[in-house]
């Protein structure tokens, strides 16, 4: 096992149950890295996940405190968790494509609003593929899936020039960066970044299926094929936004808020 | 003691925050909003915080999640939003989250009509979540009095028992103004029947035991336990498993830790049982009030009525049903809900019968010519639009 892992993961949890081959298990090497250079040990962060590959194969596979939501509303449960801990304890969110771009928009955007400090790592792997392989809004226009065996046609967030991180980036997020899961870098240093974001981060990391995505949309499961179609789909990433520090986190605005109206004050947070 | 004249809402409100509760989300909707109004002036008042929610569902979620981390927190709400906690009131049965939901009933079906009580919602308390596999713990208040008493007890309950625990009101309860008096002191607290149990955090590993235990902490995270938590099938540490011998094991306890003591839970007023009558009315709320009524009235004219004023309606007080009599429930709902749970529990062959309205109370009057009626071997019947009996 290696060093890394054998620190920050339970044995029982690693390589856990993700499909040979699956980039996933790249993109939580890649998290482990980050928290490593930061130097974060178990007590210093607690690990939300989800539902989906991403959610369901990341669950408490962090040794020190993990929990798990239901589908598209952990972004909830983490406001309500980041009211309770101290500000200097960390929350993680490892959630999939669906989770925060479809059933869970609402929520993501609602604590992208607050400026909760949450770190959301959005492993996105083109689709539904826990459930076998169908399209979501970041998979590519026309692509073959189990539900659209002529090709999508519907309008994605992959299309027309739309981008579902600027509705994130709209709604009021402090630092959001892109990636594919080939870019090792660039992901640690984003994962690095957005972890000392105070508010809301989120890093948007493309990670390969070849199991379903690969053999639908691209006509193979070969690992080398899928690896080069991404890099080459999505070779312009790197930091797309960064307003760090521009807007108060959510729960500053609140201490001073109960600060004021015990004061007396209107409480007003500004 | 502080006397005052205020409304369910605000006895609610002041309960929660003799609880303990620093945490409450939620969305506008009538006739629960002024829960979250005076919490909103309240919270901070005290260090506590109010979380206006973007829906119901995540104003429950918010919820679940300050109680992971150590906070006692509560939402509330009426029927349209009530359905929209299903998805985090499952989370927080699984999980084993203490909680504590408020659903003031309106008239339904779905948005139906805002500012007139109804008690659609029997049945939904109890099977809010999906997917089966647990007890839970319902009270519902019949006075503004009484939702004070019940909030605090609600939030004991929670804790004790590791899970949510929803206050069933009606409109009437929750917009109605009486007379709320109030403990300024530990000691009237003590005095008025009110515990306050401190939230703990389990110091693990075995977060989720294979027992009906209660009293067990809940899961905290932030502790430096390594606690998992999830809706997820969880063996003892909290990890997620498919084999079907930890299901076993987690819906048992799910079930068990509240049906093994329901003792604790069990509250109801009887009135006038002692001389064995012949018909019981049960009602629970506010209908429940005029049934009061009914029994004296029903007595004064001679005839052998007695009452059940259920408190505690799920785990569903079985024993009570036991008498050899004909029993008649009176429900704000057309359809009749309490009076299938009564049929079930008083066993084949009892006689059990249903008055219902909806949107109003029932009049004293009508419930004492039904009970008469019954009494001399006639039947009730539907009359038009006006009345559903049976």
């Amino acid at each position: 096992m290696d060093p890394l892992a054998e620190r920050y993961l339970r044995p029982e949890k690693w390589p856990g149950t993700a499909c040979p081959g699956c980039g996933l298990r790249l993109l939580v090497r890649e998290i482990l890295e980050s928290l490593d250079g930061l130097g974060l040990g178990l007590d210093d962060l607690v690990w939300g996940t989800a539902i989906g590959c991403t959610g369901r194969q990341t669950f408490a596979a962090w040794r020190g405190d993990a929990f798990a939501g239901t589908h598209g509303r952990v972004y909830a449960l983490a406001t309500g968790l980041r009211l309770a801990l101290p500000p200097e304890k960390r929350i993680l969110l490892t959630v999939g494509d669906g989770d925060a771009f479809t059933i869970g928009l609402p929520h993501l955007l609602a604590a992208a609003r607050r400026n909760v400090d949450l770190t959301v790592v959005v492993g996105d792997n083109l689709g539904y593929q826990s459930t076998g392989g169908q399209f979501g809004v970041t998979t590519p226009p026309g692509s073959r899936t189990d539900s659209s065996p002529y090709g999508t046609w519907e309008p994605s967030w992959a299309d027309e020039g739309l981008d579902v991180l600027g509705i994130v980036r709209e709604a009021g997020a402090a630092f959001l960066a892109r990636h594919t899961i080939y870019d090792r870098a660039g992901v640690v240093e984003s994962v690095k970044a957005a972890l000392c974001t105070r508010g809301f981060s989120l890093v948007h990391v493309y990670y390969p299926c070849h199991v379903h995505f690969g053999a639908q949309a691209l006509g193979s499961d070969d690992l080398g094929l899928i690896a080069r179609w991404m890099r080459q789909q999505y070779g312009a990433t790197g930091v797309l936004y960064d307003a760090r520090g521009r807007r108060a986190e959510f729960t500053e605005r609140l201490r001073r808020h109960v600060a004021a109206v015990q004061g007396g004050g209107s409480g007003h947070g500004g | 003691m502080r006397r005052t004249f205020d409304t369910g809402n605000a006895a609610i409100t002041e309960g929660a925050i003799l609880a303990g509760c620093r945490v409450f989300a939620g969305y506008p909707i009538t006739p629960a909003t002024e829960i979250a109004e005076n919490m909103s002036r309240r919270l901070p008042q005290v260090g506590g915080t109010y979380v206006q929610a973007e829906d119901e569902c995540a104003a429950l979620h918010v919820c679940n999640g300050a109680a992971l981390g150590g906070l006692k927190a509560m939402t509330a709400t009426s029927g349209p939003g009530f359905i929209l906690l299903s998805d985090p009131f499952g989370w927080a049965i699984s999980a084993e989250i203490p909680v504590v939901i408020v659903d003031a009933q309106r008239v339904g079906p779905v948005s139906g009509i805002t500012g007139a009580p109804g008690q659609g919602e029997f049945y939904l308390s109890r099977y809010l979540a999906h997917g089966g596999n647990y007890e839970t713990i319902v009270l519902a208040p019949s006075s503004v009095q009484e939702a004070f008493r019940l909030t605090v007890r609600a939030f004991e309950l929670a804790e004790r028992f590791r899970t949510p625990v929803t206050l069933l009101a009606d409109q009437m309860v929750t917009d109605g103004w009486e007379g709320l008096e109030l403990p300024e002191t530990a000691e009237e607290a003590r005095a008025m029947g009110l515990r306050v149990v401190e939230r703990r955090a389990h110091p693990g590993p075995d977060f989720y035991p294979a027992t009906d235990a209660i009293d067990v902490p809940p899961v905290v995270l932030g502790r430096g336990t390594g606690a998992a938590c999830s809706d997820w099938t969880p063996d003892e540490r909290g990890l997620d498993t498919e084999a079907v011998e930890a299901q076993h094991r987690h819906a048992h306890r799910l079930i068990h830790k509240i049906r093994s003591h329901r003792e604790l839970i069990a509250e109801h007023e009887a009135l006038a049982l002692d001389d064995s009558p012949d018909l019981i009315l049960v009602a629970y709320g506010t209908p429940a009030r005029v049934m009061k009524s009914a029994v004296a009235a029903a007595r004064a004219r001679g005839l052998r009525v007695g009452g059940l004023r259920l408190v505690s309606l799920w785990p569903f007080p079985d024993a009570l049903f036991s008498r050899p009599a004909r029993y008649l429930t009176v429900e704000l709902n057309w359809d009749g809900q309490l009076v299938r749970e009564v049929r079930r529990a008083a066993g084949a062959g009892a006689k059990v019968h249903f008055l219902g309205r909806c949107g109003e109370l029932p009049s004293v009057t009508e419930i004492v010519e039904a009970a008469e009626l019954l009494l001399g071997g006639g039947t009730l019947r539907r009359r038009g639009w006006d009345a559903e009996a049976w």
